[in-house]
């Protein structure tokens, strides 16, 4: 076997992924199905930049097939995969067509004589599990584990037949109201506790006196709907990483503290002192939040 | 008339799960569940069914105590229930359990559709629907937030990091679903009642010729370490003290 084979329809990431083929010593190729990207792709310490093109501008995951059969023709060692929506679904295709181990969103990984070790977190961030894996083998990769180098490339250009079933017949950009919460300093996170929606105003005026975002419960937005979707924080929502993470009402469970591990200190504010949040926090106060916030309020105004 | 198949897997109750103070994870008094995520991809195999007249079939893989989920299963609408027994001490990873599923799938007659979450309680990997398709030669379609069927064809919105991308696709198909899809009916008494009546099919991954070879192996489980400082506070005024300490407000 020989080479690592990179690919991510984030052009940084897959600088990234090659930056890690070439620190673990293989010959390194980054595939991009993005011609246009192949300039840049080029220079990120790779030795060659496969570019796929082919079909009427299809998404990236209608390559897998012709990925897997590039990476089985090359008798690749290792694809590891920007771990975004559209990487995760090709890599766990390609994984899939050509019957190899795949490792998913991992938080750490080396590579040598030919086993891939990883460490990535299961039971919604509770528990960090480590996996060895023999080559040949995919894993996906959030950006910012492994560093870009440099380099230059050769390009190779290959005219492929992507997948035509799956049809893209429409695209809208997500519009967020407010700041986005992942970049968000301060945090003002509301959980079940509260009774009613009208009274999440507790919350607000709370975050208006620290300029802070609300955000929420996976409960808070999908079960009753009060806040929408892209406020939730947790495994299956986002993460951040505020400098204060008032967590008011909030019972704490795994699935949510995986998404505010970044954060430098948590607040917790619940009427339950057996409540998980407490475990995890810095700073808690056990009482009643519809006492507590506006007293909080009140302080920071 | 198209059958529905919706994937699930027994998973731990992660509420239960300990991990000791040297960081071991003790799983043993864990109880099993079906997956919350799956729930959604149960609800919406069996509204598809009941719009084009086929049945649903729940489809689970998975060792001895995988028997206590059937009747929760069919007892959230679905028609019967495929279990494909793994064998007791099995080590499966996601290459295995992709395996059973088409596997399983194979052995079904008429199916347009096959829906998984988009990932699982416990591991959140991400794979079995693609791995599913790939296997069976089908589309995929994954990050499903909303879905339609009208004659024969798919329209899925993927919620993709910043934009809902729409995409057709024509059936048989495997889509993997998020929770925004639906929201999961609980189950009444009468529908437990009849669950317990409905047809339940048990194969064994030996005699549907699955091979139980895994690609990866667990090395070690240790408890997540957040390290804080859990200090409990009297008063606000303590509060805002101790966050002026810290330099925060």
């Amino acid at each position: 076997m020989t080479g690592i084979f990179v690919y991510s329809d984030q052009v940084s990431l897959a600088c990234e992924l090659a930056g890690f083929g070439k620190s673990a010593g293989a010959e390194t190729h980054v595939v991009t199905t993005d011609e246009a990207a192949a300039t840049e792709l080029k220079s990120c310490g790779a030795d060659v930049v496969h570019v796929l093109r082919g079909g009427d501008n299809p998404p990236p995951e209608a390559f897998a097939g012709a990925i897997a059969e590039l990476l089985k023709g090359a008798a690749a060692e290792l694809f590891l995969v920007g771990a975004t929506v559209r990487g995760r679904e090709l890599a766990a295709s390609v994984a899939g067509l050509l019957d190899w181990g795949m490792a998913s969103d991992v938080s750490g990984l080396s590579y040598s004589g030919g086993t891939l070790a990883i460490e990535r977190l299961v039971y919604g961030g509770a528990v960090v599990q480590r996996e060895t894996l023999p080559a040949p083998a995919v894993a996906t990769v959030p950006a910012g584990l492994c560093e870009p180098a440099n380099g230059s490339a050769t390009v190779e250009i290959a005219d492929v037949v992507p997948d035509s079933r799956v049809q893209v017949v429409g695209t809208e950009p997500i519009v967020r109201q407010g700041t986005s919460l992942a970049e968000a300093e301060r945090i003002v996170s509301v959980g079940m506790g509260f009774n009613q929606r009208e009274d999440l105003s507790l919350a607000e005026d709370l975050a208006a006196a620290l300029g802070a975002e609300v955000g929420c419960s996976r409960g808070v937005a999908e079960e009753r709907e009060w806040l929408p979707a892209d406020r939730y924080i947790g495994i299956s929502g986002l993460s951040v990483k505020p400098q204060l993470y008032l967590a008011v009402g909030l019972s704490g469970q795994v699935q949510h503290v995986v998404g505010i591990r970044e954060t430098k200190v948590v607040v917790a504010v619940n009427k339950d002192e057996k409540a998980p949040i407490f475990k995890v926090c810095d700073y808690g106060i056990v009482g009643d939040l519809y006492t507590v916030l506006p007293q909080l309020t009140q302080a920071f105004n | 008339m198209q059958n529905t198949v919706a994937c699930y897997k027994w998973v731990a109750d992660e509420a239960d799960i300990r991990v000791h103070p040297d960081l071991s994870v003790d799983l043993s008094r864990a109880a099993g569940r079906i997956s919350e995520y799956d729930k959604h991809a149960i609800e919406l195999a069996v509204q598809l069914a009941g719009n084009s007249g086929g049945q649903a079939v729940g489809l689970t893989f998975g060792a001895e105590p995988v028997r206590k989920s059937l009747k929760d299963a069919l007892s959230r609408g679905l028609d019967e229930a495929l279990w494909i027994k793994a064998p007791e001490q099995a080590t499966v990873d996601a290459v295995v359990t992709a395996r059973a599923l088409a596997a399983g799938v194979k052995s079904l007659d008429g199916v347009g559709v096959i829906v998984c979450a988009e990932g699982s309680g416990d591991s959140y990997a991400r794979q079995t629907a693609p791995r599913l398709a790939a296997l069976l030669g089908l589309p995929v379609v994954t990050s499903v937030c909303e879905a339609t069927f009208v004659d024969g064809v798919l329209r899925a919105t993927r919620r993709l990091e910043d934009s809902l991308e729409t995409v057709a696709v024509a059936l048989p198909v495997v889509v993997a679903v998020l929770p925004q899809i639906n929201r999961p009916a609980i189950p009444g008494l009468k529908a437990v009642m009849a669950a317990g009546r409905k047809p339940v099919t048990e194969k064994t991954a030996e005699e549907l010729g699955v091979d139980l070879a895994p690609k990866s192996e667990i090395t070690s489980m240790k408890g997540f370490a957040q390290a804080r400082k859990n200090v409990l506070v009297e008063s606000v005024a303590d509060l805002v003290a101790a966050l002026k300490k810290e330099g925060i407000v």
